[in-house]
């Protein structure tokens, strides 16, 4: 086989994707008009799967904090922070996430992607295992792959197979790290971290948990899952993204044990990435004070959350396990759930396809994510566009 | 091939053949038996996730645990079977 033939598998791919009319990952928006529309092809759409959990991508304060940083700090940083140095803004949002989650130390990545790579590469090495969420994101099966450690799965959000494994792994139980989510990004589930915590604790293991979707979502401060289920001390390691609730772009870790600190000098994707550039490390802080200072966007969120989920249930779609501002509706074969995608994006609505392998079981489903920004009249839009499309397909 | 290898063969089998009925995967019928040269990917046109779920059955069936790291090219019953003798037996590679 030459070297170039591997790729006959993705144009085959892509040429089955692309038959339904539109490449589901190739989408181009012409033009964004705010955190919940933009233009494509032309027309008017509904963003339904963007993440933008708070709207935060269009808050004033934060768009203020951005332009003031590139005036004042320029456009970038042209390089990592070990060789060209750190800018104070990024010691401070360091300290701003410490002090959020209620912990000592901090430590930012530019991406949501390198957190997972460069905070479990750092915790793990060739020898050490990991217990990690059969549903868990590709970032941390990722990092998990690129320690060398030995990957132990067990099934989604299923604590008696985490026992199992806790069991059989004996002695090394005691040393081993779990890694699951807070709140899962395609069926909007919930970990259920009290009860793998109470594990955690009982076998002497260690905790990370990626709050990437929860961030901003749950919680009375808006921490993330662990909060919301009250184990926040109990969690060994905190990562997460800026790009979702936070409206821009990078990623963390947080954590009470001061070897954190010490990722930063053995982190490879730590080391080898630019840093953030100064206008999204400062609309990421102020993202993050607004996020405090504004409980009521969450109150929004889950009011648009709940409305979707029980539009579409009343409306006979079969939804995800629980209410949440990701709504994912189930449509069995893919050769139902991609003309519908299609038909969705041609009358006004942007959705996530997800088809096996990329969804968690044999079936696909269009994911959507809710936002504060949504006002009750898209939600309603949206739901009544779905049912429209129901009844074309 | 040891007889306790070959044991493990067959039940992968078995196991193989009751995963691929509970799924309702369209190229039971028509393929032949599954032995131990039988190979999940190009067979039976499991795709990875199917391959990673299939694979929690052994772990249970035989109550050990398989390592993500060992199953990147061992996609045939017998590659299977080696890896899970291997783990019953404490071998590591």
């Amino acid at each position: 086989m030459a070297l170039l033939d591997k790729f006959a598998a993705a144009d085959a791919l892509k040429s089955q994707l692309e038959a339904g009319g539109h490449d589901p990952t190739q989408v181009v928006m012409d033009r964004i008009i705010s955190p919940t529309e933009g233009i494509v092809e032309g027309r008017q759409t509904i963003l339904a799967g963007t993440n933008n959990y708070l709207g935060m991508t269009f808050d004033p304060a934060c768009i203020e904090a951005g332009k003031h940083a590139i005036e004042t700090q320029g456009t970038g940083t042209t390089g990592s922070r070990m060789a060209n140095g750190s800018f104070a803004a990024h010691a401070a949002l360091e300290r701003d996430l410490a002090d959020f989650f209620q912990v000592p130390y901090g430590l930012v990545f530019s991406t949501g992607y390198a957190a997972n790579l460069g905070t479990l590469t750092a915790l793990l090495k060739p020898g050490d295992a990991v217990l990690l969420d059969a549903d868990a994101h590709a970032s941390l099966y990722d990092g998990c792959q690129m320690s060398g450690a030995d990957i132990f799965r067990f099934r989604h959000n299923d604590t008696g197979s985490l026992e199992k494994r806790l069991q059989r792994l004996g002695e090394r139980a005691r040393d081993c790290l779990i890694v699951t989510e807070g709140l899962y990004s395609v069926m909007g589930d919930c970990a259920p971290l009290v009860d793998i915590v109470a594990l955690k604790n009982r076998y002497g293991a260690l905790l990370l948990v990626d709050e990437a979707h929860s961030l901003g979502v749950y919680g009375d401060r808006g921490c993330g899952v662990a909060e919301a289920q009250g184990v926040m001390q109990d969690v060994d390691f905190f990562v997460g993204t800026f790009s979702k609730s936070l409206g821009a772009m990078g990623g963390f870790c947080v954590s009470h044990h001061p070897e954190l600190n010490l990722v930063r000098y053995v982190s490879r994707p730590f080391i080898f990435t630019a840093s953030s550039s100064p206008s999204i490390i400062a609309s990421t802080r102020e993202s993050l004070r607004q996020l405090q200072a504004r409980p009521e966007l969450r109150e929004t969120l889950w009011r648009n959350a709940r409305n979707l989920y029980r539009g579409f249930q009343s409306n006979g779609f079969e939804v995800g396990p629980e209410i949440s501002p990701v709504v994912a509706v189930r449509l069995g074969k893919k050769e139902v759930a991609l003309p519908f995608w299609n038909r969705l994006l041609e009358n006004g609505v942007y959705t996530n396809l997800m088809i096996p392998p990329a969804s968690p079981d044999q079936h696909s489903y269009i994911r959507c994510s809710v936002s504060a920004a949504h006002s009750e009249k898209q939600v309603e839009r949206i739901i009544e566009i779905f049912c429209q499309v129901k009844e074309q397909i | 091939m040891s007889t306790r290898i070959k044991e493990i063969e067959g039940r992968i089998c078995e196991l193989l053949a009751s995963y691929l009925e509970s799924s309702n995967h369209p190229e039971l019928e028509t393929h032949g038996e599954i032995t131990g040269d039988t190979n999940l990917a190009s067979d039976f046109t499991l795709d990875s996730f199917q391959i990673m779920e299939f694979m929690m059955d052994i772990e249970e069936s035989f109550d050990v645990m398989i390592d993500v790291n060992s199953l990147s090219n061992s996609h045939t019953v017998s590659d299977l079977a080696q890896i899970v003798f291997n783990s019953l037996e404490g071998v590591t590679d």
